[in-house]
């Protein structure tokens, strides 16, 4: 990466010559003007924020639709857990080989996050059955648990109080075009999954009785669910932390619910709000540096805006329903 | 450091103290929202209590520079998570209420909004008030070592606001938490009690998330709880169970947090490392709580699977000793005609013939034939002479088929206690015959 090097072609941009420039780039990048390694570090975390809103955004409409979000939130907790193992397992090797080690292979990072999203469905299931716990209580205590393990494992090993800070805020400003891999990977993964099994899907989430009476396994789609938000949330955890990407899974979904009810326009305008707050958050940031000298982390930025989204969904969907309790007056 | 040093020494004493104010008091009004089965709420509203934080300590801190601006920033801190996690209440009914968001997301959305929202103030704060930015940072995953006593005051006060409001309104939250219903019928004012308890969260949270910050905090709600409910199921023992736990939790997890920090500064001196509070608190909890749902004397996993175990092999004995009485209660036994009547394989049935004769029921003659003690021959006798009174029981008295009994009595052998044993006896005018013509051993010759 070399574009700390060369000036940021965006570095003096206000919101809206933001937009032009990032056209003018993109148009240079398409015919063929402006090459894959040159991306400014503003792209960058277009690329990764878009990548993970769209995983999130296909894996949360199921989650929501599924009344499962709480998964989710216990997931992305537990992968620090995973991420920490994989980084103990693969420690010694990695600073023989190449000396940095800071960054996880993908590989590692994937299977970490499938294993501790395994274990902890597992841990949870298993406590509710054997323990006879209400579901919700051992949820809680699963994730706070092991999330806990995860954050005292990462000060002690990695001796650096601030890892763990950051494993709770992300940090969008740090990404680097090897990140984007990773994210791209996990929305391959998340894509080919809805094309595959979209009718699947959609059976055991509105039907599961059924699903199970035609012979489709509900447990095997949970699972699979399970296992998607368990990638997603790895790979979002470089980019916005283990908190943030909960906002990234229920509210473009939200959202989405308010304006339509058909579930593939559902999940199209929930990848579309979140790419599209992605790169307004992205904007917004770079705007507010420009204009007032304020720096704002972009990943928050994004959740705010998100956030904006969501509540101009709202009056949108409440001025439209007025309109049809109006005619149904007259 | 001696034991009492954690609560007479004037550094040590505020963190120790307020950690255990703390756990007490999540520790109590956790148990309520345990019940009632939201324990998902405190996740979010201690996160939606973070963009309070910022707010209040900015605010605070705004004001002049004097000496006590820590104590300001602190007080300023809390009020402003109190306001913010009460906003955060209100966003959640009201997305459940009028846009019929389903509860899990609606908990969701708030929870990562609010702290999104936060960590966006945190980062302008970070730049424009360095100095409050690191206090701030405290209250992510707790930092009990800078608490005094002053802290104390204000956090014991606030705990006993929460224990005295419990005391006063339990009739009514008793009520509330198992029949909601019955509450209501009985004019208690539901919906400002259902207030007042999310109020009692609220209040906890504000004085948690200083020792064990916003992202943990969730867990000392229910973790005590969890624990306190293997062992009872009796409210007033479960809050002080619940309280004692947290307390437990509290002190221990300072002491923790305490020790890592110093042997990590040891270790690695310069780099001013620390264990935050609130994972090892919630470590410790965790584990109090693991220990309770495998031990438990009642709910223990892992004492009911023990019990099984015990009375597999307890009933496992007796058929045993039934089976040779029955070959021959007086002659000599061999391990082959044992194991004709007996599923299980020969080296367990080796190792628990060998467990019979230790405890005198049974000799061993050579390699592999037994033949029964006169203690053996007893109680072979008492399991059979229940076997076939039940029978006669539930063919006399139940109406069921003769040819239908055996299985049942194959079970009730094992349990029937001697004072059901002469009920039945009493009942059944004390019957020679069972229901096969088989003879009932007498009670005389046991």
């Amino acid at each position: 990466m070399d574009s700390a090097t060369y000036l940021n072609p965006y570095s003096t941009k206000t919101f809206f010559p933001f937009f032009l420039e990032l056209l003018a780039r993109l148009w240079a990048f398409f015919t063929g003007n402006l090459s894959f390694n040159q991306l400014a570090s503003d792209e960058i975390q277009i690329l990764v924020l878009s990548g993970v809103a769209a995983s999130s955004a296909i894996v949360g409409t199921f989650l929501v639709l599924r009344k499962m979000t709480m998964l989710a939130n216990s997931l992305s907790h537990t992968i620090l857990l995973g991420i920490v193992l994989a980084y103990l397992a693969t420690k010694s090797s990695s600073l023989v080989q190449d000396g940095h080690q800071g960054t996880l292979n993908i590989q590692a990072m994937l299977l970490a996050s499938l294993g501790m999203g395994f274990v902890t469905t597992f841990l949870t299931e298993s406590l509710t059955k054997y323990a006879r716990l209400q579901e919700d209580a051992s949820t809680g205590l699963v994730f706070t648990s092991l999330f806990a393990l995860g954050i005292v494992l990462v000060t002690i090993l990695t001796r650096n109080a601030h890892v763990g800070t950051e494993a709770v805020m992300g940090n969008v400003d740090a990404l680097q075009l090897e990140d984007c891999k990773l994210v791209y990977i996990v929305f391959a993964i998340n894509f080919v999954c809805l094309l595959l099994f979209f009718k699947e899907l959609q059976l055991t989430t509105f039907d599961p009785n059924l699903a199970r009476s035609l012979g489709f396994s509900t447990v095997f789609f949970s699972y699979l669910i399970m296992a998607q938000v368990a990638i997603t949330s790895v790979s979002a955890f470089r980019a916005v932390g283990v908190l943030m990407v909960l906002a990234f899974i229920t509210g473009p979904p939200l959202t989405a619910r308010l304006l339509t009810h058909n579930l593939k326009k559902m999940i199209g305008i929930a990848i579309a709000i979140g790419c599209g707050a992605s790169v307004t958050g992205v904007a917004l940031s770079r705007h507010l540096l420009t204009a007032y000298g304020i720096a704002l982390t972009t990943g928050g930025l994004t959740v705010c805006v998100i956030t904006a989204f969501y509540l101009s969904a709202i009056f949108l969907s409440r001025n439209s329903r007025h309109k049809i309790n109006y005619n149904n007056c007259n | 450091m001696d034991f009492f040093d954690f609560f007479t020494d004037p550094v040590l004493r505020g963190p120790t103290l307020g950690c255990m104010l703390m756990c007490l008091a999540a520790a109590l009004s956790g148990v309520i929202i345990f019940l009632r089965k939201q324990s998902l709420l405190g996740e979010s509203l201690s996160h939606a209590a973070y963009p309070g934080v910022i707010l209040g300590a900015v605010f605070g801190g705004s004001f002049g520079l004097q000496d006590d601006n820590d104590l300001r920033i602190s007080i300023a801190a809390m009020v402003g998570a109190f306001l913010s996690a009460l906003a955060g209440l209100y966003c959640i009914r009201f997305l459940e209420k009028k846009l019929r968001v389903k509860s899990d997301s609606a908990l969701c959305l708030i929870l990562s909004t609010f702290f999104g929202i936060g960590l966006t103030l945190a980062s302008h704060v970070q730049f424009s008030h360095s100095g409050i930015y690191r206090q701030i940072q405290a209250y992510l995953f707790g930092q009990a070592a800078t608490m005094t006593d002053v802290h104390i005051q204000i956090y014991s006060i606030l705990a006993i606001v929460i224990i005295l409001t419990l005391c006063f309104f339990y009739k009514e939250l008793q009520t509330m938490t198992f029949d909601p219903q019955y509450a209501k019928s009985l004019g208690i004012p539901v919906n400002r009690i259902e207030s007042l308890i999310l109020f009692l969260v609220v209040l906890a949270i504000v004085i948690g998330i200083r020792s064990v910050g916003v992202v943990l905090m969730s867990a000392m709600l229910i973790i005590p709880a969890i624990s306190a409910r293997q062992f009872s199921h009796h409210l007033p023992s479960l809050f002080i169970l619940a309280a004692i736990i947290g307390v437990c939790s509290g002190f221990l997890g300072n002491f923790l947090s305490i020790l890592g920090s110093s042997t990590m500064e040891q270790a690695y001196p310069g780099l001013r490392l620390s264990l935050p509070t609130g994972p090892s608190i919630v470590l410790v909890a965790s584990s109090i709580c693991l220990f309770a749902l495998l031990f438990a004397p009642e709910r223990g996993v892992l004492t009911r699977l023990i019990r099984i175990a015990l009375f597999r092999y307890h009933c496992l004995c007796e058929n045993m000793l039934k089976t040779i009485w029955r070959i021959d209660a007086n002659g000599d036994v061999s391990l082959q005609e044992i194991a004709k009547y007996q599923g299980a394989s020969h080296w367990y049935l080796k190792w628990i013939l060998n467990m019979l004769s230790k405890r005198g029921w049974l000799i061993k003659r050579d390699s592999s034939t037994y033949q029964l003690t006169h203690e053996g021959r007893l109680w072979a006798a008492k399991i059979v002479r229940l076997h076939r009174l039940w029978e006669v029981y539930l063919a006399n008295y139940l109406g069921v088929g003769a040819e239908r009994v055996h299985r049942n009595a194959e079970e009730m052998e094992h349990i029937i206690t001697p004072e059901l044993e002469q009920e039945l006896t009493l009942l059944l005018n004390n019957p020679q015959l069972d229901p096969h013509h088989q003879p009932i051993p007498p009670k005389e010759a046991l």
